[in-house]
């Protein structure tokens, strides 16, 4: 069966003429475009990616040794020379700590997320996908995770396991699995019932085959900015298991653990005890709008 | 261009397919009563689906119970000939897409036997399902949700022929063929999302996608219902003309009556799950036998406005078909219902006619073709039925 009969000369020509398309304008670029109108996400953006640099290049940009201690300079107000954003209770630069901070209280956030994003994504698929029994074993267990609030069962988590930025993370990794999983679980069963699955399998498709080329890319998209907005939920997580003493130790600069230690000082220098804090909120407050922003952005219908 | 390709070959052994009772024993599917007489032979059909049946369990209860069963598909008997579009019509609800699905595999019947091109199909032997969708597409009624919104139009047509190893080059230079062949112009198309496309240049891609794996049959479920007239008339002169190229055999769903006479050969009449009526577009048309099928039709509307229709022809909704009515399903809104029809279930049978009638020749005639593959399940048409109207059974 040949379907050549069929192409008349003009239509002929018309396929000569395909081989120089027209490209219609990506996913990408449209999704660049909309970014690009939006400036409180393009804000967002950009105080995100500063952060994330002076982090990552704290060994060159910060001032001074973040450990380095001086009785003499102990909880100088913001402002003091050679020391731009004053001095915490044991004397150190609060500037070159805020920066070397990000380093932990980012990895330390985010990272929980990249785990749960892997676990409770994959079991969310493959409950959505599967549905039935294995939905119903998958979300049971998920649903008794949920049974706790995200809070005690972190510190619960960390409390049994003990200190440290490891067990930190496996606590926070296990608090953020169900939601994530739930997620992906719902999303997934919606594009699972939609007739280009069906078409899909129609075409003699297997199920594997069906994940990687429909229902990934319609699935991921919803679940990564769902991911995004836990991220600020992760760091203030986390700084909190630190400032419980949960997390970081002494005397690693972290956010949660300044905020602690300082917390005595409020009384006496509250603008330089308050700002770890700021970092914290003005971390999770642009991964909350960027995730928002982002939203909109890829939403192909609107 | 893509090989042919081996057919499939004849599974033999109907073992796994659960064979559903069949209580007719061999009634007639492919007419036949009359014998050879003068009437060439009918071909084999392409697709033949026997005792076809799926209820659906609706679950209840804290412990997630079966507490009842919706009969959408109940025991339907259907043949399609090489080359004919066969139409199925009837209310919302009834079956249709149901059906579409149980015969593209895609949901698993309770019972029924699906015989393609003169083999068995297994619904666990997954080489033979593959094989039956290379020659078996299916065309869905909404546009948009059956295109992947993420990918550009042209990678979802070289996606069937990729999952069946064609390569690359080959699946984007068969997707260029295809948008000619339904009309759209490539180097306008093939990078675009179904977002930028209207309705009927995305039902007409998703006609180029069940086209790309050069199938031999096509279901298209209420393929046109969801485009505005104009655009629908184009799409369907669109499918009649791929069937005259291709060489093609449509299964034609749909609710329009009109769209159904237009494109049809034949046409099967459901109701709440069963087969009430099938013949060929002519005899359910113009001699229809069922009173399901005459309150269909009454119920065309009409451009000659001296025949208005003063009362609607039939009241009220179907049935539900959770707990179906006993006897003949439709009994609780026919007119003509009688004792009989609360108790035995009608079996589809030839038609014969209560005497004159308006049924020209009949088995006498030398028009041995008419007629004879005109099936009905009515007792008012089943001779000794027990039904008031019905006609005497006399010796033939």
């Amino acid at each position: 069966m040949t379907t050549e009969p069929a192409l008349d000369a003009k239509q002929r020509a018309a396929v000569d003429a395909a081989q120089v398309a027209v490209r219609s304008r990506g996913y990408w670029t449209t999704v660049a475009l909309r970014i690009r109108d939006d400036k409180v996400t393009l804000l967002c953006g950009v105080v995100l990616l500063l952060i994330l640099l002076s982090a990552v290049f704290a060994d060159l940009i910060a001032l001074a040794d973040p450990y380095k201690a001086s009785m003499m300079q102990r909880l100088k107000p913001i402002g003091t020379a050679g020391y731009p954003l004053g001095a915490d209770e044991m004397g150190r630069d609060m500037l070159t700590r805020l920066i070397y901070g990000g380093r932990l209280s980012l990895f330390m956030g985010i990272s929980p997320i990249v785990f749960a994003l892997a676990i409770g994504g994959s079991l969310g698929l493959v409950a959505g996908f599967l549905g039935g029994r294995v939905n119903m074993l998958i979300m049971r267990v998920m649903d008794v995770f949920y049974a706790f609030p995200s809070v005690l069962l972190a510190v619960a988590i960390s409390g049994a396991l003990g200190a440290g930025i490891g067990n930190a993370i496996v606590s926070l990794t296990l608090v953020f699995i169900p939601p994530i999983t739930r997620v992906t679980e719902s999303v997934t069963t919606g594009v699972r019932s939609l007739d280009y699955v069906e078409a899909a399998r129609a075409s003699g498709a297997g199920s594997l085959t069906i994940i990687r080329v429909h229902v990934l890319s319609n699935v991921l998209g919803p679940v990564f900015i769902y991911a995004t907005s836990l991220i600020s939920v992760s760091i203030i997580l986390a700084s909190g298991l630190s400032f419980l003493g949960l997390g970081t130790e002494p005397p690693e600069p972290e956010w949660g653990l300044m905020l602690n230690t300082l917390r005595q000082s409020i009384y006496v220098n509250p603008w330089v005890a308050a700002l770890p804090g700021a970092m914290i909120f003005l971390t999770s407050l642009t991964f909350n709008l960027l995730s928002d922003g982002l939203r909109s952005a890829m939403d192909v219908r609107l | 261009m893509i090989g042919g390709g081996g057919r499939a070959d004849p599974r033999g052994g109907g073992a796994g397919v659960r064979d559903g009772a069949d209580p007719r024993g061999g009634a007639g599917l492919q007419g036949g009563g009359t014998g050879g007489r003068g009437a060439p032979p009918l071909p084999p059909p392409l697709l033949e689906v026997r005792g076809l049946r799926k209820h659906f369990p609706v679950r209840g209860g804290i412990l997630n119970r079966t507490v009842a069963r919706v009969e959408a598909v109940d025991d339907v008997d259907l043949a399609v000939r090489p080359g004919e579009v066969l139409g199925i019509v009837g209310e919302s609800g009834c079956g249709k897409s149901t059906t579409a699905r149980l015969l593209m595999h895609l949901i698993r019947a309770d019972a029924g036997r699906v015989t393609f091109d003169g083999a068995l199909v297994r619904a666990d032997d997954a080489a033979g399902l593959r094989e039956l969708r290379r020659q078996m597409q299916m065309v869905f009624q909404d546009s948009y949700s059956s295109l992947n919104p993420r990918l550009p139009i042209e990678e979802t047509i070289m996606f069937g022929p990729k999952v069946h190893g064609v390569s690359a080059e080959a699946a984007r230079e068969r997707a260029r063929e295809l948008f000619a062949l339904v009309g759209l112009d490539p180097a306008q198309f093939i990078r675009r999302y179904p977002h930028e496309l209207s309705g009927g240049q995305r039902q007409r891609v998703n006609i180029a996608r069940a086209l790309a794996l050069e199938p031999r049959l096509l279901i298209l479920d209420e393929a046109v219902s969801a485009l505005d007239k104009s655009v629908e008339a184009q799409v369907l002169n669109l499918l009649l003309a791929l069937r005259r190229e291709l060489g093609l055999t449509y299964i034609f769903i749909s609710h329009d009556l009109d769209v159904v006479q237009y494109m049809s050969d034949r046409v099967l009449v459901m109701y709440l799950g069963k087969v009430v009526e099938i013949g060929s577009t002519a005899d359910v048309y113009e001699r229809m036998q069922h009173p399901y099928t005459e309150a269909l039709l009454s119920a065309m509307p009409s451009m000659d406005p001296d025949r208005r229709i003063e009362r609607p022809p039939l009241a009220g909704d179907p049935p539900n078909p959770i707990n179906p009515p006993p006897g003949c399903r439709f009994h609780t809104r026919c007119r003509f219902a009688d004792d009989v029809c609360r108790h035995a279930e009608p079996r589809l049978a030839p038609a014969q006619d209560a005497g004159g009638g308006d049924r020209r020749g009949g088995e006498d005639s030398e028009d041995g073709a008419e007629g004879r593959d005109h099936l009905v399940a009515c007792h008012m048409r089943a001779a000794g039925s027990g039904h008031g109207r019905a006609p005497a059974p006399v010796g033939r």
